[in-house]
Formats: structure tokens, sequence, C-alpha cells
């Protein structure tokens, strides 16, 4: 239970300053400055200043709006996102439950978020709305599979879907660094993650120049923020299972005490990577981004999956 | 009532409710919703029964297993704006009729079941054994399965291929 509060209010703070992170980093890349004056230096306070901003909002319902479904959708969107963190351990023993189906947990779990999405693209009765959560349930049903596949190799590799044992199994080499495979998984694990979470080149969904916002046009105030929320936390989480799966989680030299700061320096450093492609790239088209899926990355992975299980089966005992 | 015997009640309640809105919502969109909110409570009660695998397979497979439902449903029977078209049955009374048929049958298969007081030893680690299980005793079934799955991939294939 306090694991739990605990986890969740480091959560939702890491959250907050992502945006700060992601604002700079974006910044940068683009010879700016950024968020600067609000808590100097460098705009530290700037998250709180949004925070108050978007509490103090008015909170507008379309009249010809579901009133229940677009009510209810930023929770249910919100609610996965956050669930997804349950089963991540920070470091040994620290966490809020490491179960034994860690990795399909987080992966049943995240699936549910479409859910709420979709609830708030059809409740806001907006074209718009409708036409970006019909495109994203085209994106998320195309990307889930290659997702899974290629978050299921590190897991064949350590034969183990709980999350410790698998960093257990990175002791020696990191999967990112297994030969061939790893490499391999890592790079059809970050673009399936690039879609699965809606950024450019995938953002198809929110295109701004066609669909206005998206799903969430007609959010305002809190409703807005709780989606936004859901949306980063929903990348935080994957940028841990992402870290946990291929960078070794916790492990790096220096004491045990240091593995959350590494854990977190790692996820940190996926979540940059994604930026990193969000604010270099164009979006692509619907069928390109079907085709990519359907035609290149869903074979990839399953070869992918069944090289693993011969190299596993091949170098004999396997961890299991 | 122990903590689990109350979380059986409150799951089993919101299952109910939820699987009759199903059927008597005339709304076909919130219609789906309910359904979503009946496989989410049927995952709870996995969860109560200690399978934590059955739990996540039926999140991951119903979750966007529904969704695809929501966009069929309105791509065939509803206009993207517009009036909604009614899915609601036009026979209440035979559908309830024949419900309460299958209620009586059900009822009267487990009161011959003899009930155990207490539950069986639990296995230690579920999501192993049933994996043991698909590629041992059940390896034919799976196959089989697989085959079916292969079948109607192609016919879907097959309906999909442009008219040449």
């Amino acid at each position: 239970m306090i694991a739990a509060f605990v986890v969740l209010n480091a959560v939702l703070v890491m959250v907050a300053y992502l945006t700060l992170l992601e604002r700079k980093f974006a910044a940068r890349m683009q010879s700016r400055i950024g968020p600067y004056y609000v808590g100097r230096p460098h705009g530290w306070l700037q998250p709180v200043a949004d925070a108050i901003k978007l509490l103090l909002k008015e909170d507008i319902v379309p009249t010809a709006a579901d009133r229940w479904v677009y009510n209810l959708a930023p929770i249910v969107f919100l609610l996965p996102c956050l669930l997804i963190f349950a089963t991540i351990p920070f470091a040994p023993e620290l966490g809020v439950a490491d179960l034994n189906i860690g990795v399909l947990f987080f992966l049943a779990v995240s699936a549910l978020e479409i859910v709420g999405l979709f609830m708030g693209g059809w409740g806001s009765n907006n074209k718009y709305a409708l036409l970006s959560a019909m495109r994203a349930v085209n994106q998320i049903i195309s990307y889930d599979l290659p997702f899974i596949f290629a978050a299921l190799v590190p897991v064949v590799l350590a034969g183990s879907m709980q999350m410790s044992a698998i960093v257990a199994a990175q002791q020696g080499l990191w999967f990112v660094a297994y030969p061939l495979v790893g490499q391999l998984a890592f790079v059809a694990f970050l673009i399936a993650t690039l879609a699965a979470e809606n950024r450019v080149p995938f953002d198809i969904l929110e295109a701004e120049s066609e669909l206005v916002a998206g799903f969430r046009v007609e959010y305002s105030g809190m409703k807005f923020a709780l989606i936004q929320l859901g949306e980063y936390a929903h990348m935080l989480g994957t940028s841990f299972l992402g870290a946990l799966l291929f960078l070794g989680g916790w492990l790096g030299p220096g004491p045990v005490a240091l593995g959350p700061v590494w854990f977190v320096l790692k996820a940190l450093l996926v979540f940059l990577v994604i930026t990193w492609v969000r604010w270099s790239f164009v979006r692509i088209r619907v069928d390109q981004i079907l085709a990519i899926s359907w035609k290149l990355l869903l074979p990839a992975t399953l070869v992918l999956l069944l090289a693993t299980g011969l190299v596993v089966a091949l170098r004999g005992a396997g961890g299991a | 009532m122990t903590l689990e015997t109350v979380g059986f009640w409150v799951v089993a309640a919101l299952l109910l409710v939820s699987s009759l809105a199903v059927v008597l919502t005339p709304n076909l969109f919130h219609a789906v919703l309910y359904l979503a909110a009946a496989l989410v409570a049927t995952g709870a009660v996995f969860l109560l029964l200690e399978q934590p695998f059955l739990f996540a397979v039926q999140l991951l497979l119903y979750a966007g297993g529904v969704v695809t439902i929501v966009v069929f449903a309105i791509m065939l029977t509803e206009r993207l704006v517009g009036e909604r078209v009614g899915q609601a049955s036009r026979h209440p009374l035979n559908g309830a009729i024949v419900a309460a048929a299958v209620f009586a049958g059900i009822v009267g298969f487990l009161i011959q079941a003899p009930i155990r007081a207490t539950a069986p030893a639990p296995v230690v680690d579920t999501t192993a054994s049933i994996g043991r299980a698909l590629v041992g005793p059940f390896a034919v079934t799976l196959e089989l399965l697989g085959v079916l799955l292969v079948a109607a991939l192609l016919g879907a294939l097959y309906f999909a291929r442009s008219e040449e």
C-alpha cells in the first residue's frame, strides 16, 4: 500500500518534469531556449505553472457530446497508464508487486488504453475526434503484435516473464548487447513503441494540420490534463520497460543503492531517443504506417522470436 | 465474510449488471462499452481465483478485441455522424424465456456437482504449468487451433484480395 502510494506520486512528479525535459530538448534541437522565465534558472517551475493553469481553466462539455462517455473517457484512459507501473521494480525488492507474469501484465494493461481513447474520440461527437480515434484503433491493432513479439525476445532469453528475473538474467550481458537478436529486437521495440505512443512519425491520429488535435480536441481544463498525464505516463512506463528488458534495469557500476538511479537514467535515455526521433522526422501516411507494420515489422519480429527460441535451445539451459 | 468473499460479490454484481446492460442498452456504442466492462470483470474473477496469467490474457486478447468490435459495429451499422441505429432485440419475451431455460439448466447442472467446502491446494506456479500443459498433453489441440487460425487468416486474405 505504502509502496503503491510512493510509486504513484513519484511517477506523477516525473511525468510533470518529463514535459519540461521534452520541451527543453526540443528547443535545443531547434536552436531555441525553451521555457525560461517561470522559475529561474531554465524554467524549472514551468510544470507547476502548467498544472495550476490547467486546474483553473474552464471545463467545457460540448452540447452534442455523449456526456457519460465523454466525462468518463479521461479516467478510463489514465487508469491503465498508471497501473502499468505496478509491476515495474525500481531495484531488487523495491516495487509495488513483482508478479511472475510481470511483462504480460504490463502488455495486457497497456492494451486497455485504447478503450479510453476511443471513448474520448467517440463521446466528443466531433468529426476530427472520431477520425482520430478510428486511426488510433487501426494503428494500435497493427502495432500491438510487433510490440509484444519484440518484448518477448528478452522474455525468451531470460526464460521468465518476471521483471526481476529478466534483470537478473542480464547480469553478465545486457540483452541489447546480445549478438544480433538483442539489437534487432531493441530496434523493433523502439519502432513499435513510437507507434504505440502515437509519436511522430506515427502521429497520424493527432496530426495537427489535418485533425486539429485528434481525439482530445474537445477536452479542456483538467480532463485535458488527465489525458496528457496518461499519455506521458504511458511513455514513461514504456521507457522503463525498455530499460528493464534491454538495458539491464538497475544493473550498473557502483554500490547496489545506486540501482534506482541507473534505472531512471536508462529509462530517460530511452525516452530521449523517442523524443529525438519525434523532433527529427516528418509524419508518414496512414497506408505507409500500416504497410510498415504488417509487411515489415510483424514478419520480422516473428522470425526474430523464432530465431531467439533457436538460440536459447542451442545454448542449452536457457536460464529457466 | 472475508475480504475475498466481499471482492467476489462486488465483481459478480458488476459482471451481472454489465452483462445485462450489454443486451438491454439500445445504444450500440454503449453496449460495446458495457461488454468491455463485463470482460474486465471476468478477468477480475480469474484474479480472485489466483490465476494472474488468465487475467492478463483475458485483458490482452479481449481489450483489443472489443475495440475491433466497436469499429466494425460502427462501420457496419451506424453512420459516422447522424442518427443512431437501434440494436435491441425485437422479441424480448422470447429471449427472456430462452435465457431463463439456460439459467435453469446451468443451475441444475451445478447443484448435481458436489460442493467442496475448501479450496483445492493451489498450484505453486500456474503459469509454468499452463505452459507445460499446452506443449505436453494438449499439444495436438494447440496445433489444431493454430491450423484453424491460419485457415481464418487465409479466408480473410481471400476476401480482401483485389478483384483481378
